[in-house]
């Protein structure tokens, strides 16, 4: 059983489970904060005053926002249904790309070689617009476009995948070597996306200049309803009977299987449902950050979404959005204290949390006050050293599996 | 052609003396001399093989052989040299005798490059020089040089180099050599005008399925009204043609095979770790880095020494924190030197192993149950590796030197065969034996099988589970470490030089079937055969890669398990 420590840790109750109204109050407050009061007092606190939010800031959250987005929808995977994507970010990336093709578009003749095809295209010497270019013109294609390409290629990728039941650590190799290939072809020069330098240079979305303050701040206000949408929706499927048996085929598949589930298929829904996430997360990561390339679907970026889940507190809904803040606030203070160590940093908090904290950053006052309250009762001691105890999780009780 | 053969005597003799005097003097004449005189002594330099003339002709072309009017007005021709004083002037060597131009009182004269008018020079007098430098080059002391000469010669398409061919064929004592001159030979005779010789030189190419003819037979048939000719052409190029598709196909092969052989390499250490310890190892990269770098560090050993500084950026006491060793240099050279590749290949495996051993024990060692965690701290233990070896070694690549032994290659029938690729082929074969034996006929080999397939059981029965996982990791790793030396005589070696290999090795394993060493090889073959087919099929590295990557998503489909899957009768 591929899971049968989470099982553990979770009847363990060392996952952060948070107290619902607790949680529902902190929500509520944090969307406060982030949607209304930090636009507010960017635009309209004057430039001196110490309330004043300066648009770099606004962009860095906005930026941050995107990947708490990104966070949920591998958390709603791994987390919740225990699937370890390491393809996230193709999904990401293939939204991002998605409204870059039309933001490309609305460039017009604005470009360096001011000519009504994108930069890149008269560089690379392309006589006229793709096919597949022309309808991105469109505001609502490209909209629709970030959902439904990056659905479809789950939907493919899943049925195949699910259906021959590739599962636990094949799984994530595969969609690791997908992702691969997916980078290899957006780095080609001829897959006509822009190859290595990919899409930049925006200048309008709908109308708006991108690089305006309060267009950015439009974005950004967009990217906190977005992660207050997705959270909601998250929470919803995960506290319905959907929830329960997205954690049942976590823990144990082939029961679930055998109970008359069809498993694939509830899958490949989760699946398809995180690509679009992760794709809406993408879109609106790139008008803020101005450029998506193929770096951003590399199997790396990918794992890292998957680190700020863990250091968060996976199967929880605000682990990986504390998580993704968390990390991404702290590479941006290491890269430029510390750039050498940086990728010591996070490679060493990986290590950490794997093995010593397994619930991540919102396991901490659980733990805490575990400790506090039942001091003759120790927790059981974790990282759990390697058990040599039956196999199957129904007779693996915590007293037994101690051993 | 009679003056000619007695010209090339002549020069013979010349060269012969082995002196580059007589030729500069020849030299320092022609310069002067005009007319019929001058192409003569042309055509003689060109046949005296002096390397220190050929740069003169080179200058020569240029421009830069400057004349001097001496006081008694005779014209010395001369090169300045290129340090040139305060006033931009600089000293004259004499081209005749190589000594520095002085006037009557023996004081060295400088000029500016100004101060004298260079030889003067026509079209016709370029094609001479051009000439003589071609037949210099045609006699390099080194055979591949004279033979790309020879090819180059032979694709200029001038009819006045038959001659300079036909006597260095006479006296190429190089068998590849001749054969590029025979092919330049027939390549110049297809220009003729008369329609024999274009059919003897046809029939020439075809004989010595010349490569490289095929458009210039193409071209010769085109303009040809003749049928005598337009027939032996579309033959011969019919068949080079063929000879070419299997020229290629097995060049396909034999790189397919190496490619194969590098990717079993680089797997079978992950079929160890991964597919009988079920640790999905991310740092299985770093491991193969660890013994690239380990072969760095051992021929700077025998060099000129090996050290390294780190200044972290905190500080304790006031003080930086910094380390860093030196190992002492051997400074060894020849085959010493050369030999260096003998030891670091025991070397890498040892260090590979140990970083292997330490890993295991900090790490790995708390999930054996948990696989999908494996991965995720492994990926962690892979970055800070890479981290390291870019703080230690710099980020960018470094330089490992194959022993001469691995560089050249060979060539059987116009398919080449690199020294290194062979080699690599033969190592992969030993080390496959190698692990096959240590695991089926060895008592650790029959622990390791026993741990591996049923952990509990094995502990039931006495065996030390934790001592056999540790020394099962750290040998997957040591062969990650063995790939890593070899890697490093084949390209470069960089920080992120795992990272290149390390989905495809994980591609290797599962297709394999996961567990299964004669699955791991089979399919490392099999990958790397497809990659370089594809490749040779659509032209671009890339595309083959990803048509690989896509296949192999849609061969799992048809065996989930992979190749040699091994069937049980548990459900997980």
């Amino acid at each position: 059983m591929p899971n049968l420590n989470d099982t553990q840790i979770i009847r363990r109750g060392l996952l952060g489970r948070i107290p619902a109204r607790l949680e529902l109050i902190g929500v509520i407050a944090a969307a406060l904060v982030v949607i209304v009061v930090l636009p507010s007092l960017n635009a309209f606190a004057p430039e001196g005053s110490a309330f004043h939010v300066s648009d770099f800031t606004i962009n860095l959250y906005g930026k941050y926002l995107c990947y708490a987005v990104l966070a949920i929808s591998v958390d709603l995977l791994w987390g919740y249904t225990g699937l370890l994507s390491l393809g996230q970010c193709l999904f990401f990336s293939i939204g991002g790309y998605a409204l870059g093709m039309y933001l490309m578009l609305m460039i017009g003749k604005l470009g360096q070689y001011h000519s009504d095809l994108p930069d890149f295209m008269v560089f690379l010497g392309y006589p006229k617009l793709p096919a597949h270019w022309v309808p991105f013109h469109s505001f609502w294609f490209a909209a629709a476009a970030v959902i439904w390409v990056p659905g479809a290629v789950a939907l493919i990728f899943g049925y195949l995948a699910f259906r021959s039941r590739i599962r636990g650590v094949y799984f994530s190799i595969l969609t690791q070597a997908l992702t691969y290939a997916a980078s290899l072809m957006f780095f080609r020069n001829d897959f006509t996306f822009g190859g290595n330098n990919g899409l930049t240079d925006f200048k309008f979305i709908v109308g708006h200049d991108v690089r305006q303050p309060a267009t950015q701040r439009g974005l950004y206000i967009c990217t906190g309803l977005l992660l207050l949408g997705t959270y909601a929706l998250c929470k919803w499927l995960t506290q319905s009977k959907f929830g329960k048996l997205q954690r049942a085929v976590r823990d144990s598949e082939n029961r679930v299987l055998f109970s008359g589930y069809a498993t694939a298929n509830f899958k490949l829904f989760v699946f398809v449902v995180s690509a679009i996430i992760a794709a809406l997360a993408g879109a609106l990561y790139v008008p803020q950050v101005g450029i998506i390339n193929p770096s951003e679907m590399t199997p790396d970026k990918s794992l890292e979404a998957v680190v700020w889940v863990a250091v968060g507190g996976r199967g929880t809904l605000i682990g990986p959005i504390i998580g993704a803040v968390f990390v991404n606030a702290l590479k941006s203070w290491a890269t430029r204290a510390y750039p050498d160590l940086w990728l010591i940093i996070l490679g060493a908090m990986f290590i950490v949390v794997v093995l010593f904290l397994p619930g991540g950053i919102v396991s901490i006052p659980r733990r805490v006050m575990a400790r506090w309250r039942r001091p003759e009762q120790p927790l059981p001691p974790l990282p759990t050293p390697p058990v040599e105890a039956s196999a199957d999780p129904a007779k693996t009780s915590p007293a037994s599996s101690a051993s | 052609m009679a003056l000619l053969a007695g010209l090339g005597g002549l020069a013979h003799l010349s060269a012969a003396e082995g002196n580059d005097a007589t030729a500069r003097r020849l030299l320092a004449q022609a310069v002067v001399s005009t007319g019929p005189a001058q192409q003569k002594l042309l055509a003689q330099l060109g046949d005296s093989g002096s390397p220190a003339v050929r740069d003169l002709l080179a200058a020569w072309t240029r421009d830069e052989i400057l004349i001097y009017e001496a006081p008694d007005g005779s014209h010395v021709p001369v090169v300045l040299e290129e340090q040139q004083d305060a006033a931009g002037k600089a000293r004259a060597v004499r081209i005749d005798n190589s000594q520095y131009l002085a006037d009557a009182q023996h004081h060295e004269l400088r000029f500016a490059s100004g101060d004298l008018n260079a030889g003067d020079s026509d079209m016709r007098l370029r094609g001479a020089i051009q000439q003589a430098l071609d037949s210099l080059t045609l006699a390099d002391p080194d055979p591949d040089a004279r033979r790309s000469a020879a090819v180059k010669l032979g694709n200029s398409q001038k009819k006045q180099y038959i001659p300079i061919l036909q006597a260095r064929r006479g006296r190429e004592p190089d068998a590849a050599v001749r054969k590029a001159i025979d092919e330049s030979l027939a390549l110049l005779q297809l220009g003729d005008a008369d329609a024999a010789v274009q059919v003897a030189a046809i029939t020439r190419l075809a004989e010595l399925q010349a490569l490289g003819s095929v458009d210039a037979l193409r071209r010769a048939v085109a303009a040809s009204p003749d049928p005598r000719v337009k027939e032996a052409g579309r033959r011969a190029v019919q068949s080079i043609e063929q000879h070419i598709s299997t020229v290629n196909f097995f060049g396909t092969i034999f790189r397919g095979i190496s490619l194969g052989s590098i990717l079993l390499v680089v797997a079978l250490g992950l079929a160890i770790t991964f597919g009988l310890m079920g640790i999905i190892n991310m740092a299985h990269g770093e491991m193969i880095a660890v013994g690239a770098y380990t072969s760095y560090v051992v021929q700077n050993v025998f060099g000129s020494g090996f050290g390294f500084h780190i200044t972290l950026p905190f500080s304790f006491g006031g003080q930086l924190l910094a380390f860093g060793f030196t190992l002492p240099g051997l400074n060894a050279t020849g085959w010493w030197y050369e030999s260096y590749f003998l030891f670091a290949l025991p070397l890498s495996f040892l260090m590979a192993a140990l970083a292997g051993l330490a890993v295991e024990r900090s790490v790995i060692q708390f999930l054996y149950r948990r696989p999908l965690e494996s991965l995720l701290a492994t990926w962690g233990v892979s970055l800070v590796m890479q981290q390291l070896f870019r703080m230690v070694f710099g980020a960018n690549n470094v330089q490992v030197n194959s022993p001469s032994w691995l560089l050249g290659h060979f060539s059987l029938d116009d398919v080449s065969f690199g020294y290194n690729r062979v080699f690599v082929i033969a190592f992969a074969i030993v080390i496959v034996l190698g692990t096959w034996l240590l695991l089926t006929k060895t008592p650790l080999g029959l622990l390791i099988r026993a741990v591996m397939q049923n952990r509990d059981m094995a502990s039931c029965m006495g065996v030390r589970t934790q001592r056999v996982n540790m020394m099962t990791f750290a040998f997957g790793s040591g062969l990650a470490g063995l790939a890593g030396a070899f890697l490093s005589q084949i390209g470069n070696v960089g920080p992120s030089l795992g990272q290149n290999y390390i989905i495809d090795s994980f591609m290797v394993v599962v297709v394999g079937g996961v567990g299964s060493i004669v699955g791991t090889v089979c399919s490392a073959f099999g990958i790397g055969a497809a990659d370089q087919v594809l490749q040779q099929v659509l032209g671009s590295p890339v595309m083959g890669k990803i048509i690989v990557l896509a296949t192999i998503i849609l061969f799992l489909q048809w065996k989930p398990g992979g190749l040699f899957s091994t069937r049980s009768r548990s459900l997980d």
